[in-house]
């Protein structure tokens, strides 16, 4: 695959998660007990077999950054290629619709200039998936597609909510992009925001549209639907997205389903994530888990039913956790009794206090507090 | 021209024949230990902690698994343009070639190596030792006392005394005796098999010690007697910590178990002096409905449906639903399917045991001394098996 390289929108907007997102942008947003969000995209590139990614890192980038590194987790520290940080535009208030924008390529177009590459494989970067891109490329070629959409099929108000639908001719052409109606009555194609593109082709866009302040590709793309061939390609992958604090703790719980958990982390692609290298976790003998997914470094002395840890808990004597998330390294008081609860990191339960949210709306306790 | 002040010297060529089935495919200092590390990540960690950036791997018993685990060394940090982890098997040279005959002729074969760096010390270690242990400080010790040779050293209990090299001192705690194994030892003060020498005194009995038709070729048997004998300065360090010699089944399950106990043990949670292992991304290990699990050790990667006690589970284990697992160790991706019951065993990497299988020591009477029962890897035990 030296003829695709990818882009990840690492500046994907998180207005609505609450405490996870004040001091970190969502790619960097612990996911699944150890991974980061920015994980998904990165190593579904890395097992379509791109060797290239350039990554368009969000204002606030030091989160990212401690994760990266130079890539080597994801074997993109190379000689030839390799993982690029291409410094986001500062944006100021703009529409959350907005995921591709263009500033933040023309800013970073000598990345795009020097490759020889045929193709660009686009992501955001809030959701999460495990895909192969490698039948969308082989079947961007076979149609000779300018650009290619990936889709997904639902007739859920919840999947379709902030989505672009699809409107799709014969041969699978996209006929126009609109936004979703308000009670769709049967399945709609609905784009996933990914999608593959002519290198020359987004070259073009950019120089064309660059003046223009705030203009995202799919603007771009849907003024000159009628000049270029525009293709959409069905997945039936998972996509986790995550626009919410209810979306981020059903789409983490989601992993205690064998057949998701399978799919998203035990498939042949496998997921890559800064490695920490840490002791195994210990269970003490009052240790009562059932139904959960731990990390290593934990010490457990307490129940624990239903839940997600993050890598360093530590978990006293009688303290009860049940439908919870808890980021790294937070600690858990004797008798503390947690219920649908999201933690986030180095967070301190003292003893005996009891923290309860609803499974609709889980209590986001912020980074560091002490309660 | 470049040099290093130090460079280090890891045997990891010894076939660990009395760890009997757990070395039969790899050599002992690849034998998993306390879940997720192998024995030699010990060895290199402490080499990492105390700035040796230059460590020479003598290997030669069934490498593979040794060799692609230690890779280049960026595990433990020790990948470097000039230095780092070299892996050193025996060679041939124009007419002539041979296995490494004992560890100091191991070292001699090498001496182009250690010459390439120009180092003042060097370090021998051993790539079988469970231990934490800041080099830089014997360094500190060994130039203090303007020393020539300095062993490090513990205090035994006197019954083992007799399984170890025993040094008798001075009040300067400079070695006036040392002996191999004796019968009857006169001290308790043992030498833990880890030698600094300044490399022109080292290189000089290398070169003797080959020419001597009746020598073993051993550090403990015949290089640093020699070396007494000839009056060179060669001091004792004496360390603290813990320290264990992984050399039998039966020492390589307590060393196990007591990081259980971490208190008296090794203590692999400690963020000031880590230990590092050549990692792989797992996923988070998955604890299920009706699992117990209760003392244990359990990696990522793992998969508990049935009940764990005092055990300790290397990454990526499975353990079925309604099988327990007792007191046991359990290797990188071994599977336990259903209602099997296992108890003091060590189940070998990628073994599987089938449903309905029994697995445990034949005397039940005395739990203490009772035999441990080793699966190899990569077996299969079918359904129903009684072991």
């Amino acid at each position: 695959m030296r003829s695709v390289i990818g882009i990840i929108f690492g500046n994907t907007r998180s207005d609505l998660l609450q405490g996870l997102t004040r001091e970190r942008p969502i790619a960097a947003v612990p996911f699944g007990g150890k991974f980061r969000i920015l994980d998904f995209p990165l190593s579904s590139f890395v097992n379509t077999g791109i060797r290239t990614v350039g990554l368009i890192t969000p204002q606030h980038y030091r989160p990212v950054l401690d994760h990266t590194g130079a890539g080597r987790d994801w074997y993109l520290d190379r000689k030839a290629g390799g993982l690029f940080i291409l410094p986001g535009a500062n944006h100021g208030l703009i529409n959350e619709q907005s995921q591709f924008n263009i500033k933040d390529l023309a800013l970073n177009i000598e990345f795009l200039e020097k490759d020889v590459s045929e193709n660009v494989v686009i992501a955001n970067c809030n959701q999460v998936y495990n895909l192969n891109y490698r039948d969308a490329l082989n079947f961007h070629e076979k149609k000779q597609a300018d650009i290619t959409m990936l889709y997904k099929e639902s007739e859920y108000p919840g999947d379709l909510e902030e989505r672009i639908i699809l409107s799709l001719g014969d041969g699978q052409t996209v006929q126009a992009l609109a936004h979703q109606e308000e009670s769709p009555l049967s399945l709609r194609p609905y784009f996933i925001d990914m999608f593959i593109i002519r290198r020359k082709l987004l070259l073009e866009l950019i120089k064309g549209y660059k003046t223009i302040d705030k203009v995202d590709i799919l603007e771009a793309m849907k003024d000159n639907l009628d000049v270029l061939k525009v293709y959409a390609f069905k997945v039936d992958t998972y996509i986790g997205r995550i626009r919410s604090v209810l979306d981020y703790f059903n789409r983490n719980m989601d992993l205690l389903k064998p057949e998701i958990r399978k799919e998203l982390l035990l498939s042949k692609n496998q997921l890559f994530t800064k490695i920490r290298d840490k002791p195994p976790t210990f269970y003490g003998l009052s240790a009562n888990v059932r139904d959960s997914l731990l990390t290593g470094d934990c010490s457990v002395e307490g129940d624990i039913e239903h839940s997600i840890l993050s890598r360093g808990a530590v978990i006293k004597p009688g303290a009860k956790i049940k439908n919870c998330i808890l980021l790294q390294k937070c600690f858990i008081g004797e008798n503390a009794i947690l219920e649908n609860v999201i933690l986030d990191k180095f967070v301190e339960v003292k003893a005996g206090n009891v923290l309860k949210g609803s499974m609709d709306n889980p209590l986001v306790i912020s980074k560091r507090s002490v309660i | 021209m470049l040099k290093k002040e130090c460079v280090a010297m890891l045997l990891a060529g010894g076939q660990g024949s009395r760890l009997g089935s757990l070395t039969r495919n790899i050599a002992k200092p690849a034998v998993p230990f306390g879940g997720k590390y192998r024995i030699i990540d010990f060895s290199l960690s402490n080499c990492s902690n105390s700035n040796i950036d230059t460590v020479g791997v003598l290997t030669q018993y069934k490498p593979f698994v040794l060799n692609s685990y230690i890779g280049a060394g960026a595990a433990w940090d020790l990948d470097r343009a000039f230095g780092g982890v070299n892996i050193l098997p025996p060679y041939m040279g124009e007419t002539e070639g041979s296995w490494y005959k004992g560890t100091a002729n191991a070292i001699y074969q090498n001496i182009n190596f250690i010459n390439y760096y120009d180092p003042d010390y060097v370090l021998i270690i051993s790539g079988d030792h469970i231990y934490k242990m800041n080099y830089a400080a014997l360094i500190d010790y060994h130039k203090e006392k303007e020393a020539e040779v300095t062993i490090s050293t513990l205090e035994v209990p006197w019954k083992e005394a007799s399984r170890f090299g025993i040094l008798s001192v001075d009040e300067d705690y400079r070695i006036t005796e040392f002996q191999e194994k004796p019968p009857y030892p006169v001290s308790n003060l043992a030498s833990m098999g880890v030698y600094l020498f300044n490399w022109s005194i080292l290189k000089e009995a290398l070169f003797e010690d080959e020419l001597d038709e009746g020598s073993e070729h051993d550090f403990g048997k015949n290089v640093i007697p020699s070396l007494l004998n000839k009056g060179r300065r060669l001091y004792a360090y004496s360390f603290q910590g813990y320290w264990k010699d992984v050399g039998t089944i039966e020492s390589y399950y307590e060393a196990n178990m007591e990081v259980l106990r971490s208190k008296d043990s090794i203590d692999i949670f400690d963020s000031e002096f880590r230990i590092f292992s050549n990692d792989i991304v797992q996923t988070p290990h998955y604890v299920g409905a009706e699992a117990k699990i209760e003392n244990s050790l359990i990696s990522n990667g793992c998969v508990v449906l049935g009940e764990v006690y005092n055990s300790i589970l290397a990454p990526g284990v499975y353990v079925g639903e309604a099988s327990q697992v007792r007191d046991s160790i359990v290797f990188h991706h071994a599977k336990i399917e259903t209602d099997s019951y296992i108890e003091r065993a060590i189940i070998g990497e990628k073994t599987e045991i089938q449903s309905h299988c029994i697995i445990r020591a034949k005397e039940k009477n005395s739990s203490d001394s009772s035999e441990i029962t080793v699966v190899q890897d990569h077996h299969i035990i079918p359904k129903g098996t009684v072991l």
